[in-house]
């Protein structure tokens, strides 16, 4: 077998990848059994949330996206998730989620930054209808205590 | 197929019949007779600001572009060579010098003409190339950058359908400090599994909101913050209970002919609608249009408008949305931010941000909508009964000569009976 001629990603050298996979696997299996409020708890006081709307979107400001949630947002769509009337979630959706694809893109051990990303599958089953999502994910973290918190 | 006599017996005055929803062949009828003829929204002139500039869209089912020539003018084109029937443009937005074919090249100019041919010595002796140019909307119409066209070349003015609504795109148009809007912020675009009219018949209705989008409301019966500036949106509920709020059922819904309406906006405190972004926006709207008329263009008057049978144009979180049949049981919406021209960016961005949390496909307000849309389609499968009821405040209205409209309130169900009223002026008769 002859080495990988594949460049080492910038920044890579001597971090541990599987922290950042661990942390990737662990914020799949709170949505996926619907603790979105330990969810939440991932993001820092500052940290946003965003899905572009369409590929290459470069800005959240001038342009309509899927998502661009701070933490504000945030607590009110969880709100939401449990309120007792959420129509379009009753029944429930059941989700998987997969992640995969891992890399470490970008880091600053000095601060603590790091960029991470990634792959993720997402098939949701709801009232008697399978789909399938997929998209790539791009988590902007910042080491905090032991773990890791969204930027 | 059926007769204007048939078709009238499925719309009586508080009900129609579950068919109007489910029937495949009034469904193909609808897009002949209404879709076929009606002034139908197409885009806005922000989005094709130079030339070559082109969106593509669909009126009913009929795919067509919306380009701007050389000269400045505004062609809605069909998207279909007139060679062998490929759609030409396939993209949603873009720029081109000159449309391509994708199948044997034919090239046309953008005002539709046929300017190039490939190997044209194999044409026939008499081929002329000026019969051959994209077919155009019959008739188009423009009112402050709103693009309208109708596909068939005769019926009612550009004039009589838009008139009554204009004040409505005014009232919108109005709240940019330099007189214009951009529709250049993207969209958003989701599809269910519900016929076109129950998209249509929501978009006025004040009655689904308390119970609809109940969970879009907190404890104290109000809702989250819409707007720039707000730090809490209106009060639907009574605290603590599930009773309409009597604010909320105070608000008035307005018919002006043709299936349009609008909706009054008479729950929200203008007065604490303050942050530093929406203060700065005042103070340039004042600068701009005087202290006296950003007043009146701030008060909120106007909510939501329908103008019938494929647009509305939402006041709360501002936007345009269009409405396109698909099949009787499948129906696309698409939904664009506005930009106020003039207003500070940071304005704007509220403006697009506030509207992702309440129409994105991820959102707070509009999900729960389609949900509804889903299960009255399921739903109308029953041969329980035949009729759906649209009888609330029948009997009710009343004349708003100030206005030159018919009122009501807007938890009845006035609104609903006039666009089955417009509808069946559209259907009733061959086109």
């Amino acid at each position: 077998m002859t080495a990988s001629r594949a460049p080492a990603p910038p920044g890579a050298a001597g971090i541990d990848r599987a922290a950042f996979e661990t942390f990737l696997i662990q914020e799949a299996r709170l949505l996926d059994e619907r603790r979105f409020r330990e969810w939440m708890e991932l993001f820092a006081e500052d940290g946003t949330y965003w899905v572009p709307a369409v590929p290459g979107q470069v800005s959240p400001l001038d342009q309509a996206s899927l998502f661009y949630d701070d933490r504000e947002l945030m607590k009110t769509r969880v709100e939401r998730l449990e309120h007792p009337r959420i129509h379009v979630q009753t029944p429930p959706s059941r989700t998987a989620h997969l992640v995969g694809n891992v890399l470490l893109e970008q880091s600053d051990e000095a601060k603590g930054e790091y960029v991470v990303g990634s792959t993720v599958i997402m098939v949701e089953y709801r009232d008697e209808v399978q789909r399938l999502f997929a998209g790539r994910q791009r988590h902007r973290l910042r080491r905090d205590g032991a773990g890791f918190a969204h930027r | 197929m059926r007769n204007g006599h048939e078709i009238a017996r499925l719309i009586e005055p508080g009900r129609v019949h579950r068919s109007v929803y489910t029937d495949l062949e009034l469904f193909e009828l609808e897009m002949e007779r209404i879709f076929g003829r009606a002034w139908l929204f197409v885009g806005h002139e922000s989005q094709v600001p130079h030339a070559g500039d082109y969106i593509t869209t669909e009126l009913g089912r009929q795919p067509v572009i919306m380009i701007r020539h050389r000269d400045g003018s505004i062609n809605v084109l069909l998207n279909r060579c007139t060679h062998r029937g490929a759609k030409v443009i396939n993209e949603r937005k873009g720029n081109a010098a000159r449309l391509t074919c994708c199948y044997h090249g034919w090239s046309f100019d953008t005002d539709g003409r046929l300017a190039a041919v490939p190997v044209p010595e194999g044409c026939a002796a008499d081929f002329d190339k000026a019969a051959f140019g994209l077919a155009r909307a019959p008739r188009v119409g423009e009112y402050r950058g709103f693009v309208f066209a109708s596909l068939a070349a005769k019926g009612s003015s550009f004039e009589d359908h838009i008139g009554p609504m204009k004040r409505n795109i005014d009232d919108l148009v109005d709240r940019a400090p330099d007189g214009a809007l951009a529709l250049d912020a993207g969209m958003h675009r989701y599809a269910y599994n519900g016929n076109w009219k129950l998209q249509v018949e929501n978009v006025l209705d004040s009655y689904h909101v308390p119970f609809g989008h109940a969970s879009t409301i907190n404890k104290q019966g109000v809702q989250f913050a819409r707007r720039e500036g707000d730090r809490q949106g209106a009060t639907v509920v009574e605290a603590e209970k599930t009773q309409t709020a009597p604010s909320w059922k105070e608000r008035k819904s307005y018919i002006a002919g043709s299936g349009h309406g609008w909706t009054s906006n008479t729950s929200l405190d203008e007065g604490k609608r303050s942050s530093p972004a929406f203060d700065e926006y005042k103070r340039v709207l004042a600068e701009k249009v005087g202290a006296e008329r950003a007043q009146q263009v701030l008060t909120p008057r106007l909510h939501n408008s329908l103008i019938y049978p494929n647009m509305s144009i939402m006041g709360l979180n501002i936007h345009v949305r269009v409405i396109k049949p698909v099949a009787v049981d499948r129906t696309e919406v698409t939904i664009y931010p506005i930009r106020l021209v003039g207003a500070p960016p940071a304005m704007n961005f509220g403006n697009i941000r506030l509207l992702n949390v309440t129409h994105s496909a991820s959102s707070f307000v509009q999900t729960d909508d389609l949900e509804s849309f889903a299960r009255a389609q399921k739903g109308l499968r029953s041969c329980a009964t035949d009729w759906v009821d649209i009888s609330r405040g029948l009997g009710e209205e009343e004349a708003d000569r100030e206005l030159n409209a018919t009122r009501a309130l807007a938890t009845h169900e006035m609104v609903v009976r006039a666009q089955y009223k417009a509808w069946l002026g559209y259907m009733r008769e061959a086109a």
